[in-house]
């Protein structure tokens, strides 16, 4: 597998240990090679977000139930952020109903993924995260110019 | 001297008559006197000795008649002849039945013959009259022998004052004892304010005896935090704004308090002057209070079974989590280290993975039925039944076609129902029929026929059936009649089924013999035209 010069940055904003692994294994299992910050709780993703002024993530993965904070409240902060607003954002939920995945898209979850209970269901978690973030850093600033104008749509 | 001697026994012959007619005269046996005279025979009456008689009878309150015993009348008094309304002088010489109600008639004979029989008889009858129709009278009848002639003399006594009194009498009594029995408070009062009449009731509720008491003591009503005092209901009423169960409540002298109905309308004379006021007052404390407590327990109830219903929903969705690890780690133990574990080690695993899917669907259907009673009922909705089944036969497409199944749906109806409370339905009972196939290659019939107000459908298979002890306790929970190796399931479907039914205030039951399928209805309200 070819990897580029640098690994991707993923913040997982996931207070379950098992699904932290599970996430690190469906990385994994499509190849991946991902520098992963976990947030635990709604003030850990604050912090690390306040640090990535200077260096956004590549992608975010937040959960909708975590401690001390909404994982909407976490989506909803880095729409806010100026650097990191553009940065695709997968919402991870146990819950599949409609209601939660509405609130999601319209705080700008650009992807829904409910927690299957099948390891196989669980493991695409790592091709849904490779297609929204190409591992060819290339085509990863291309994408960031995309998403940025769209970002900057959505806020005119 | 023959002729002298005549003519002496003549003169003796008439001054014997002179003087019997004077006696008759005196004593007032004769009426007239008959002189023959140069211009023939002239009669005299005799006024002076039958004066008094006469006065009486010609100014009497009642009427009188003479009739002979054919029921001619030969005298009438002018008292009679105004009740029947025809000039006395037309009366005298008419036959007395003329004046009698046709259903009279027969009645009056028979006082004649009482009185022929008895000397004097009396009885109750009706004269018919032109204006008012007729007259209830009594006759009092005696036979009178005048002279060589026989007649009875009618003594007729109008009855319609003494009746109209009686009936006066009647409604008032009647009035007493409804006003008495009635169980409600009716207090009747002047235009001050004064208690004129009452119910026993409203004696009861007042704790005495109030006759002439003022309404206000008595009866000090609150309606709405303000004094309804009998002013007020007298202004309202007088209006023309009966009142009618206002709620208000009434203090006791012991501290006991009354809720109270109070009605009231304006008591008007005739011609019309305002003497006042019904007031009733209808005693609602026990009522109330039981309406009260029916609230309260209601209330209690409802947010009773919205704590179970939200402890079973997130006792259910908050199992799932651990489980749903539980389960991929399992398959990831599995995935990473099954050769390592060897064919044994992969079973016991296998095991583990499937037990937490079976726990898993469990979960997920017991949601489900939680969900069956929580989905919105208010806004209108309608299904196609036809469109539901269709889709729901689409997602059993795999199973069918592996099983040969022949399903037939007749036409069936647009249902006043939410869709997905629908597919609920038939996903579990076309699921259940053909899970529950026998050796034969399953046979599914829908159908449906409009019953009174409601459509009834039915599902009906060649399935394995249900036995009768059983039929009733397949629609709880968790109830399944099948050890879990033989046939799938949670118990949890038609529990579902019930559920949905019982939301639109239907019903859902089997008809089925062990071993010679199920027929599956349900009753669902159609869609409003």
């Amino acid at each position: 597998m070819e990897h580029g010069s640098k690994a991707l940055t993923l913040l997982l904003v996931e207070d379950s240990a098992a699904d932290v692994y599970l996430v690190r294994e469906a990385l994994r299992w499509e190849g991946l090679v991902v520098e992963l910050q976990v947030a635990e709780d709604g003030e850990a993703a604050t912090q690390i977000l306040d640090r990535a002024e200077s260096e956004p993530p590549d992608l975010a993965l937040v959960d909708l139930n975590i401690p001390r904070k909404t994982g909407i409240e976490v989506l909803e902060q880095i729409r806010r952020s100026p650097r990191c607003k553009a940065i695709p954002v997968i919402v991870i939920s146990s819950s599949d109903s409609a209601a939660d995945r509405q609130r999601a898209f319209a705080a700008g979850a650009v992807e829904y993924f409910h927690k299957p209970s099948t390891l196989d269901e669980f493991l695409s978690l790592g091709r849904l995260v490779r297609a929204l973030c190409p591992e060819d850093p290339r085509e990863r600033s291309q994408q960031r110019v995309t998403q940025q104008s769209r970002g900057s749509d959505d806020n005119g | 001297m023959p002729d002298e001697d005549l003519t002496i026994r003549e003169l003796h012959e008439r001054l014997r008559e002179a003087e019997e007619t004077i006696r008759a005269i005196h004593l007032g046996e004769a009426d007239a006197v008959v002189v023959e005279g140069s211009r023939g025979p002239q009669v005299y009456t005799l006024q002076g000795a039958d004066h008094m008689y006469r006065a009486l009878l010609e100014n009497m309150r009642e009427g009188t008649v003479s009739l002979d015993t054919e029921g001619l009348i030969l005298y009438t008094n002018p008292m009679f002849a105004a009740m029947v309304e025809v000039p006395a002088s037309e009366v005298t010489g008419s036959d007395f039945q003329k004046y009698l109600a046709p259903a009279s008639v027969s009645s009056f004979a028979a006082l004649m013959e009482a009185a022929a029989a008895r000397g004097h008889t009396s009885g109750e009858l009706n004269l018919r009259v032109p204006q008012e129709g007729r007259i209830p009278v009594r006759l009092s009848l005696t036979q009178v022998d005048c002279a060589e002639m026989r007649c009875v003399s009618v003594l007729v006594s109008d009855l319609r004052e003494q009746i109209r009194n009686e009936a006066i009498l009647r409604e008032e009594q009647l009035s007493r004892l409804i006003l008495n029995q009635a169980g409600e408070a009716v207090v009747v009062i002047d235009p001050e304010g004064t208690i004129l009449r009452r119910s026993e009731s409203a004696r009861m509720l007042a704790g005495a005896s109030v006759m002439l008491d003022h309404f206000d003591r008595v009866f000090p009503l609150i309606a709405s935090g303000i004094s309804l005092t009998a002013r007020e209901i007298l202004l309202r009423t007088r209006n023309g704004k009966p009142l009618r169960g206002l709620e208000a409540h009434m203090a006791h002298p012991d501290g006991r308090v009354s809720a109270l109905l109070v009605s009231a309308s304006p008591l008007w004379s005739n011609p019309r002057e305002l003497l006042g006021c019904v007031i009733t007052l209808t005693d609602i404390t026990e009522l109330k209070r039981a309406r009260d407590e029916l609230m309260r327990q209601s209330q209690e109830l409802a947010q009773s079974n919205n704590d179970l219903r939200q402890f079973a929903y997130s006792a259910s969705h908050d199992l799932r989590e651990p489980l749903r690890q539980l389960a991929v780690f399992s398959e990831l133990i599995q995935k990473r280290f099954g050769s390592a574990l060897g064919p044994d080690g992969g079973e016991l695993i296998q095991h583990a993975v499937d037990g937490a899917h079976r726990l898993e669907k469990l979960l997920q259907d017991l949601l489900a039925y939680i969900q069956a009673a929580d989905a919105p009922q208010e806004v209108p909705a309608t299904a196609d039944a036809n469109e539901v089944v269709r889709k729901v036969l689409a997602t059993f497409h795999v199973e069918t076609s592996r099983m040969g199944a022949r399903i037939e749906s007749g036409p069936l109806p647009v249902l006043g129902v939410h869709e997905v409370h629908l597919v609920q339905l038939f996903q579990n009972l076309i699921g259940n029929a053909l899970k529950y196939h026998g050796e034969n290659e399953p046979e599914i019939r829908i159908g449906a026929e409009p019953g009174q107000g409601l459509w009834k459908l039915w599902v009906e298979d060649n399935g394995i059936g249900i036995s009768p002890d059983y039929q009733k306790q397949i629609f709880g929970l968790f109830q399944r009649l099948h050890g879990g190796n033989k046939y799938s399931g949670s118990g949890i479907g038609l529990a579902i089924c019930q559920k949905i039914v019982q939301r639109y205030g239907c019903k859902i039951w089997v008809e089925s013999q062990a071993g010679l399928g199920s027929k599956f209805f349900f009753t669902l309200p159609g869609a409003e035209t």
